[in-house]
């Protein structure tokens, strides 16, 4: 069942992770895509590797979960991967050459890096961000980041708002689909055989009763608002300021020095 | 001056053809406890909308507490004076963690946060959710979801709250949980309460019942009285409380009694005090359900369990195994989580049982996949809430969808859309119009036809009457019922409501943490009420009164279900008027 799926979800926790400012979390997981973007080396892989395996364990959710968020990325990883092992041309003699397949040293690594940074960025954010702070807490945070765009009459606030909505509503959107689904289904409709073209049809009963529903929700959401007298952001304050402590200095400073070591193996390298 | 008062006002939808609200005058004073009630569409949620402000009169004055709704300098403060809780839970509310959400109406109104952090303790503290004021807003049951909503309005200190059907869509102990909280706001908080719903036992609980009709004030008074004056209500489109109705079937069977009893030990009471002998019928000792007979439906051994090493891991069926017979009205009950909504979802092949086997007909449903669709023709399953399944452009398609995936076409397909319109009170000449466009009550019965049309030899619904009006529950019933007799079908209902499963079921079967907790007939299963109490469900109303009067020993069974049966045994034990 679609119930099952773990992405975007939180998991209240007391780590340190959890603990850390979400603003800081934030930058700590910039500093993390960054760093895995600069790996060039399967050392410097294995050690973002050993960065990402430690934040999993000090966050601690389990490595089980960690891997079932990973599945819906089984598709991409794989086609990517055959594409860059099939596609890439390299320097050299192919190391295996059949008919028209040529395989080059240059598109292994390419594929295995690929696939090594996907897992890396996947797991790796999901651990600092989604899985280990409230939505609240991160559109809260977002909100603060952005703060200076204010300036530039960028909307900041109803943004951040949207985005509280939006994460509240997943769950709710998810059941409801689960639930139409199921209704449509229990009268005979067929979502799993026929053409491509009947399959698209087949989406229809699905499509048009969730947009309505959700139409209706967003209407009884806004009057539910109003009556709690939501104007926009002008004056408004928040229960849970969002303050610094020591502690999320030491976190993100000790984490871009861990960054810049590891990105230090760039200059070794075993096999790739 | 009264805290609220309405003053000569009309009001109309733009998109309507006539006034919703026509000349309403009331006033109502502060601390007390006003029931609202009326059909559907007797405009009840468009007054609430009016006393809060989220709709102004076209004609009229609306003040709240000296302030006028129209009045756009004093709009904040009315917001803050009258907050209102709706109808589904899951649309109010706006953050995913509980103290977030109650914290949203003092951040709006710019509160200092550590004032907001004592704010929201309190307002947890007195809705009774204070341990679950980390967890998340979506994994919490519908009457916790409500009183997190009551906790979000009380943050703005209101001095009244409206509750707009705030109980409809949840189950009976939800249900009792926020009718318990907005007692004791009223008693405690001294908050003026008003509250809209189409349970009749809620409306006895206040102080004032305000019965509407058409757009206008058809009856005010004590619930006492209102209830008191049976056919009124009846013609108005409501029913009364059971007891109450037993009182009138007694009156007019000529027996003394006292009139706008609404409570079951009131009623015991009453008949303790003005009894004359004792009733001396006997319980005959009531058979077994049958398990003779063909099976339509039979489960060997089924377990489901779902989100398999996830944190969220739970056995929904346990080693499940039953017999259901051929041609019955099988009544399923169990509280929420029991397993019935993945039990209904067995039966079509929704839910793929992890072990065990599902026969439909004595047919293994699991032994040719491919054939499913057969076997969703002969299990019609009617989800809860139905009407949101509805896609077509007309009424007419949107019945034809499921027979025509069935592969019927022509003469047959227009004879089984218009039988099945017949059978769930849809006029003809509405089959051509949008489905989005009629009432509520409307298309519910669209959605049943929807499943009907496809001609069903089982029927399962899932709650087919929930937040339906009095008069709407009885017409919805009512076409399953004309069905299940011309085709001789089985029905399997899931309700909560013990009194529908009292008037329709031959059988009950009561289910907990996913087992088969009883299974028998219905009078059988009431007369274990201790039974019933226990798994956390309730018995009708009249069979908690022959309980008591077992007790007091004034009658020898109680295995009373029906108001006629219980109209019938009392009769000749109370003295007759002269």
């Amino acid at each position: 069942m679609i119930k099952d799926i773990t992405l975007g979800q939180y998991f209240p926790g007391n780590s340190f992770i959890h603990k850390t400012d979400a603003r800081m979390k934030i930058l700590i997981s910039l500093i993390f895509l960054v760093s895995v973007f600069f790996c060039r080396t399967d050392a410097a892989f294995l050690a973002m590797l050993i960065v990402t395996t430690a934040l999993i364990l000090f966050s601690g959710i389990s490595m089980k979960t960690i891997l079932k968020s990973l599945k819906p990325l089984l598709f991409v990883i794989c086609f990517t991967s055959v594409i860059s092992i099939f596609w890439t041309k390299g320097e050299g003699d192919p190391l295996i050459s059949w008919r028209f397949i040529n395989i080059y040293l240059e598109g292994v690594r390419q594929a295995v890096f690929m696939v090594l940074r996907l897992v890396c960025i996947v797991s790796g954010s999901f651990v600092i961000l989604t899985y280990t702070t409230s939505p609240m807490d991160l559109t809260d945070a977002i909100e603060r980041l952005l703060m200076p765009l204010k300036y530039l009459k960028v909307p900041v606030h109803d943004f951040a708002m949207m985005m509280t909505i939006a994460l509240r509503f997943i769950t709710p959107l998810v059941e409801e689909t689960d639930r139409i689904i199921c209704a449509q289904k229990a009268r005979g409709a067929d979502f799993e055989n026929g053409k491509l073209t009947d399959r698209v049809k087949a989406l229809i009963p699905i499509l048009i009763p969730l947009f309505v529903s959700a139409f209706k929700r967003a209407e009884e959401l806004a009057k539910a608002m109003e009556c709690r007298c939501y104007t926009g952001g002008e004056g408004r304050t928040r229960m849970k300021q969002l303050k610094f402590k020591p502690g999320d200095f030491v976190f993100l400073l000790g984490f871009a020095a861990v960054c810049v070591l590891a990105l230090l193996a760039n200059n070794i390298s075993f096999v790739l | 001056m009264s805290f609220i008062e309405l003053d000569n006002i009309s009001f109309s939808y733009p998109e309507s053809d006539g006034p919703t609200i026509k000349n309403v005058s009331i006033k109502i004073e502060q601390g007390t406890f006003t029931v609202i009630v009326g059909h559907n569409g007797s405009g009840k949620s468009t007054l609430a909308n009016l006393i809060c402000g989220i709709l102004l009169p076209n004609s009229g004055k609306v003040t709240v507490d000296g302030l006028d709704t129209s009045n756009d300098d004093t709009f904040e403060q009315l917001r803050r004076t009258c907050g209102m809780v709706f109808q589904n839970p899951d649309n109010q509310i706006v953050a995913s963690i509980v103290e977030e959400d109650v914290a949203f109406a003092p951040e709006n109104l710019g509160v200092e946060p550590k004032r907001i952090r004592e704010i929201v303790d309190e307002c947890l503290e007195i809705v009774g959710m204070s341990e679950y004021k980390m967890h998340s807003t979506s994994k919490l049951s519908g009457g916790q979801k409500q009183k997190v909503a009551v906790a979000g309005i009380l943050a703005m200190s209101p001095k009244c709250i409206i509750f707009d059907e705030a109980t409809a869509m949840l189950d009976p102990k939800g249900r009792k949980d926020v009718m318990d909280t907005l007692a004791k706001l009223n008693r405690e908080q001294g908050i003026t309460v008003i509250t809209i719903t189409h349970y009749m036992n809620e409306a006895a609980l206040a102080d004032r019942m305000i019965l509407m009709n058409k757009g206008t004030v058809a009856m005010d008074g004590s619930p006492r009285e209102l209830f008191g004056e049976v056919e009124k209500m009846v013609e108005y489109g409501l029913t009364v409380p059971q007891i109450t109705e037993l009182m009138y079937e007694l009156e007019k069977l000529g027996c003394d009694v006292k009139r706008g009893i609404l409570h079951t030990l009131e009623a015991a009471d009453h008949i303790e005090e003005i009894h004359g002998s004792i009733s001396d019928d006997e319980s005959k000792s009531s058979s077994t359900a049958s398990l003779s007979g063909d099976a339509a439906i039979e489960l060997e051994n089924v377990t489901v369990e779902y989100g398999k090493g996830t944190p969220f891991h739970r056995v929904a069926i346990d080693n499940l195994s039953i017999r259901l017979q051929k041609g019955k009205i099988i009544g399923l009950i169990g509280h929420t989580g029991s397993g019935k909504s993945t039990f209904a979802r067995l039966l079509n092949g929704l839910l793929k049982p992890d072990a065990g086997k599902v026969y439909i007909d004595g047919v293994d449903i699991w032994e040719k996949p491919k054939e499913m669709g057969k076997i969703r023709s002969k299990v019609g399953l009617v989800f809860q809430y139905p009407e949101y399944q509805l896609f077509e452009e007309t009424i007419y398609k949107d019945i034809a969808f499921g027979p025509k995936n069935m592969g019927i076409k022509g003469d047959e397909l227009d004879k089984c859309v218009k039988d099945a319109a017949r059978f769930c009170g849809i006029d003809d000449s509405i089959l051509d119009s949008s489905p989005f466009e009629i009432s509520g009550g409307q298309k519910r019965r669209v959605a049943m036809a929807g499943v009907i049309a496809m001609r069903p030899s089982i029927l399962v619904l899932d709650e087919p009457a929930a937040g339906l009006d009095p008069e709407g529950r009885d017409n919805v019933l009512g076409g399953l019922i004309d069905y299940h007799r011309k085709n001789g079908s089985t029905m399997l209902m899931i309700s909560h409501s013990m009194e529908d499963i009292a008037k329709y079921a031959d059988q009950i079967l009561v289910m907990k943490d996913g087992r088969v907790k009883a299974f028998g007939d219905v009078s059988q299963i009431f007369k274990n009420w201790n039974m019933l109490f226990e798994t956390g469900l309730d018995v009708p109303q009249i069979t908690k009164l022959f309980v008591e009067l077992q007790k007091r020993g004034l009658v020898k069974r109680s295995d009373i279900y029906t108001i006629k049966k219980a109209a019938e045994l009392l009769e000749p034990i109370l003295p007759k008027r002269k």
